[in-house]
């Protein structure tokens, strides 16, 4: 039964993906179809994750195309289970909310062409999860790679997308060569290609070449989770994309890497050395700190979020490496509530950053912009937009008692768990990535207060945004079921916590929920570890009651509490736009304060009048340097431009030439390799 | 049974009623350092009573995230005077978070009260915001740290188990001492005082807290008043009652929590007049210098933790 989920799952997202080709003439009935299929076939993967979650058991697809060449081998084990999960809650929401959203496009240009990349993308990363041979991962994350670039040059007619499609391309191309190169060291010692093998041979594998795969890895997938500092197409791409488009991209598509990492570090390659666990920690604390700090520089909206999601992979990595480090000194049950914190903000940050995409949509769709410099005063227009993205914002600051709190808090945890580590130089380096954490935590909160504040409140700065109109209420339903659940998740953190206990009790054989969790005054489970416990429900439910008791207390003493309305006394003259704070006035004290990452570069240049007491017009310029594109990306690719120049000659352009290459290759082949 | 519905509501009493108090303590004592007589030790009950009586004045820039701002400060605030041990080591509605949950509600307050300065428009209002936000963000490193100082050196995060433990705590730390240390300078940033901001300027440009809260009138002003003052007691609670636990009452006796309550008065009293004669003595330092305070903080709080894992 539960076998004919996935198969079902395949076959709706293959007929979606060719339904949107079919209907020529009504396109928009044809991406309806399209988008439907998704959301059906998104339902049926979503079943079929639970079942294998809470069976615990394993299950295993065989297709056999091609007698003997490629054996499409696919498993089912919890961990692919919960990634399942993720990306088909992800889906579902992003098909329903695409249903509104695609209105931007139907009729103007080609939507069969995004109804049939879009399913495909949410296959492609099905199936990423589910791979159980290395050829055929290596055939759906290219798939996936592709895909998602042809999505990404969706609006190709600008200059700046085709320019992000290219970075992407380019170095999601250079993730494969290190994972096809780890992937053969692998295959070298297996004998196979089948992730089967790949679990019993990590014994027979030479430490060096074991460390060698390590750091394969990590820069084959770390590109595609986008790393410091294999950052830089993910601020590129994730904006180019469309918004629902965005919304799957940085929800989902970048956590099949973190999925890469453990099945990696994990599996193929335990037991790790610590000092593993070590690097992904620091690498994952940098990312956190250095992508919310580039994030903070941003007035475009969706790069900013694009910046945001660097930060929280970052994040999510001090969980995995946190975990990894307890998992190589043996501490099987700190290992796995570490674990349990990185893979919760995991779904946490699908679960925010898909909302958050989706708002930034939600105003991309009805003002056409995404600076938010030139926006202001959407709440009184946006009505329920305003509060969905609040939500967001509050969420992803890890502000109680929503969903982003419930993981840091959990990552916090970990970390002061580090105590029972061997080495002072870990446990010293352990507390100061909470430390980092904590300044993340507050960037994230000043950033997403400029992000909400400038765009949401005072008054409009623009035309755009004066005349914003609310969007269809398909695509607020859709945003409203996400930002329940970021509320459900906040609340009810045993719920998942559980969920992600199936996973360890297969993948580190441990079962802690009994030893977090514990029975509250409430009769409901809160969260529990050996340094305190933590019940969100009772703080909210002792929120209210206070809330309650003030606003009482405030109405008896003074039933009759009036209201002026009155404008804002700005000296005597009538408020302007002009007068309220912008973005780039928000965070200047940030760049202030750290001038040494960012470098700011300022120009103020005024033309003058005949009398030169009075200016005409003054032009300002105000940019960051972006460092690693300067001095590490440029030089590179400077390098590889100047090589190529000189071995261009070997290019002639005549047939008879390269006849000869052939030939000549050819012999050289025959009389080599025998 | 009957402690776990008297305390919590004797917490929040004490904490709710003497709040100004310490206020207006401080105050009266600036006054006397300067030879001036000052005004009255309750003046900010006064100023409390007369702003309730007062209608709001709301800008009609402004939308309902203002108007919540000010309930969601205060209850915020009440909510952590729940769970911090101020007469009894003995919290009973520890269950419900710890240290780390009463900074992220601080964060609560903070992240709405920023909002709403941006919310009516104003050039001022922005201003405050974004200083204030810079600050707390500088601050926060040094506060986790030192936090987590305490809480290894405890074996917990639970306030009410980090009180009884250092209770009975009979060596002399160091890290403890650096811990401390590095949290004063982190309250003092937290809470607006000199030299990080001087919460009775009324000059635009050098305000922050009071900059963001510009805007404010009537009942709301007097909730966020009420709530700023409260958030300075509870961080000195959470001082005194951490690093000089000394008398507070393990069990509730009625002599026990008396005792308890007449030190603690004393304690507070103590760390008021060390914030007096702080402020007195030095000048408020430039924005740009603040960042110098927090790292000389940052660095106390790493030296905390080093000290912490050698000596252990």
């Amino acid at each position: 039964m539960v076998e004919h989920l996935f198969v079902i799952s395949i076959i709706l997202f293959a007929s979606g993906s060719l339904f949107a080709l079919c209907f020529y003439g009504w396109q928009r009935l044809g991406n309806y179809i399209s988008l439907i299929l998704a959301a059906i076939a998104s339902c049926f993967s979503i079943a079929l994750s639970v079942a294998v979650l809470f069976n615990g058991s394993v299950i295993r697809f065989d297709f056999l195309i091609y007698h003997a060449i490629i054996k499409y081998n696919f498993l089912l084990d919890p961990l692919s289970s919960y990634f399942v999960l993720a990306i088909s809650v992800i889906g579902f929401i992003a098909s329903i909310y695409s249903l509104g959203y695609t209105r931007l496009y139907v009729n103007k240009r080609d939507t069969r062409f995004l109804g049939f990349t879009y399913n495909l993308f949410l296959l492609s990363m099905l199936l990423v999860v589910t791979a159980n041979n290395a050829l055929v991962f290596m055939i759906v994350w290219e798939f996936m790679t592709l895909i998602s670039f042809f999505l990404v040059i969706f609006e190709h007619e600008n200059p700046s997308n085709r320019k992000a499609g290219f970075v992407y391309i380019v170095m999601a191309h250079i993730s494969s060569v290190f994972l096809t190169v780890a992937f053969f060291i692998m295959h070298t010692y297996a004998g196979s290609f089948s992730f089967d093998d790949f679990r019993h041979i990590s014994a027979q594998i030479p430490e060096i070449y074991k460390n060698i795969v390590f750091f394969l890895v990590i820069v084959g997938f770390g590109i595609k989770a986008g790393i410091f500092p294999l950052h830089l197409w993910l601020p590129l791409a994730h904006p180019a994309a469309p918004s629902n488009v965005s919304m799957v991209m940085s929800g989902v598509m970048i956590k099949t890497a973190i999925y890469g990492f453990i099945r990696f570090y994990f599996e193929f390659l335990t037991p790790c050395p610590p000092w593993w666990g070590f690097i992904i920690l620091t690498v994952g604390a940098s990312s956190a700190i250095l992508g919310i700090l580039y994030a903070l520089m941003e007035h475009d909206i969706k790069t900013l979020l694009a910046y945001s999601s660097v930060e929280n992979i970052g994040i999510i990595l001090m969980g995995i490496g946190l975990s990894m480090i307890f998992k190589s000194y043996n501490l099987m049950a700190l290992s796995s509530l570490a674990m349990i914190a990185g893979l919760y903000h995991l779904i946490n940050h699908a679960v925010f950053k898909c909302l958050l995409f989706g708002c930034a949509g939600n105003i991309y769709y009805s003002t056409h912009t995404k600076n938010i410099e030139e926006l202001g005063g959407l709440i009184k227009r946006l009505q329920v937009t305003a509060p969905l993205f609040l939500v967001g914002a509050l969420s992803i600051s890890a502000i109680p008692p929503l969903n982003g709190f419930m993981s840091e808090w959990l990552i916090f945890q970990s970390i002061l768990n580090g105590f029972s580590l061997p080495l002072a130089l870990v446990k010293i380096t352990t507390s100061i990535c909470g430390a980092i954490l904590a300044l993340a935590g507050a960037l994230a909160a000043t950033c997403f207060i400029k992000a909400f504040g400038i765009s949401f409140l005072a008054l409009p700065r623009s035309e755009h945004a004066k005349r914003a109109k609310e969007v269809p209420v398909i695509m607020l339903v859709s945003m409203g079921f996400l930002a329940s659940l970021c509320v459900f998740m906040g609340l009810f953190p045993a719920k998942i916590m559980m969920t992600i206990n199936q996973v360890n009790t297969h993948l580190l054989g441990t079962n802690i929920i009994s030893a977090i969790t514990t029975y509250d005054w409430l009769q409901t489970k809160s969260v529990h570890t050996n340094f305190t416990e933590l019940s969100p429900k009772s703080a909210s439910v002792f929120g209210l009651i206070l809330l309650a008791v003030t606003f009482g207390v405030l109405t008896i003493l003074r039933p009759g509490f009036t209201k002026k309305i009155y404008e804002t006394w700005t000296c005597g003259i009538s408020p302007e736009p002009r007068f309220g704070y912008t973005a780039t006035a928000f965070t200047k004290p940030f760049k202030v304060i750290f001038s040494n990452l960012y470098r700011p570069r300022r120009e103020i240049s005024a033309t003058y009048a005949v009398p030169k007491y009075f200016v005409k017009s003054i032009t300002y310029i105000g940019e960051i340097t972006p460092i690693f594109e300067k001095y590490f990306y440029n030089p590179i690719s400077g390098y590889v431009l100047n090589i190529s120049n000189k071995v261009r000659w070997v290019h002639t352009g005549s047939i008879h030439v390269y006849l000869a290459y052939i030939f000549i290759t050819l012999i050289f082949l025959i009389i080599f390799i025998k | 049974m009957a402690s776990s519905i008297i305390l919590p509501i004797l917490q929040i009493v004490v904490i709710v009623g003497l709040s100004p108090l310490v206020k207006g303590f401080i105050n009266k004592m600036e006054a006397r350092l300067q030879c001036r007589r000052g005004a009255s030790l309750f003046q900010p009950y006064y100023n409390l009573v007369k702003l309730l009586q007062k209608d709001a004045v709301v800008s009609e820039t402004a939308s309902w995230i203002f108007r919540a701002t000010p309930y969601v400060t205060f209850v915020s605030i009440l909510l952590i005077a729940l769970l911090v041990p101020v007469l009894s080591s003995q919290v009973p509605l520890n269950f419900i978070g710890d240290i780390i949950l009463i900074i992220y509600l601080f964060a609560l307050g903070r992240f709405f009260l920023a909002l709403s300065s941006l919310d009516t428009g104003s050039a001022f209002g922005g201003m405050g915001g974004s200083r204030e936000m810079a600050i707390s963000s500088m601050a926060e490193p040094a506060m986790m740290l030192s936090i987590f100082t305490v809480s290894l050196t405890v074996g917990s995060t639970n306030l009410s188990n980090i009180t009884s433990t250092l209770l009975n705590y009979k060596s002399l730390n160091p890290s403890l001492f650096l811990a401390f240390t590095s949290l004063v300078i982190v309250i003092i940033a937290e809470t607006g005082r000199i030299p990080v901001d001087n919460p009775f300027t009324h000059l635009e440009l050098t305000m922050i807290h009071e900059g963001m809260i510009l805007e404010f009138s009537g009942r709301y002003l007097a909730l966020i008043e009420w709530a700023s003052s409260m958030k300075l007691l509870l961080l000195l609670t959470i001082l005194v009652n951490t690093f000089l636990p000394w008398g507070i009452a393990t069990d509730l006796t009625f002599p026990g929590l008396i005792i308890s309550f007449a030190l603690y008065l004393v304690k507070i009293g103590f760390f008021a007049f060390a914030i007096v004669i702080l402020e007195s003595s030095f000048a408020k330092v430039r924005l740009f210098r603040i960042p110098n305070l927090l790292g000389t903080s940052f660095i106390l709080s790493v030296l905390a933790i080093i000290s912490f894992y050698v000596v252990s």
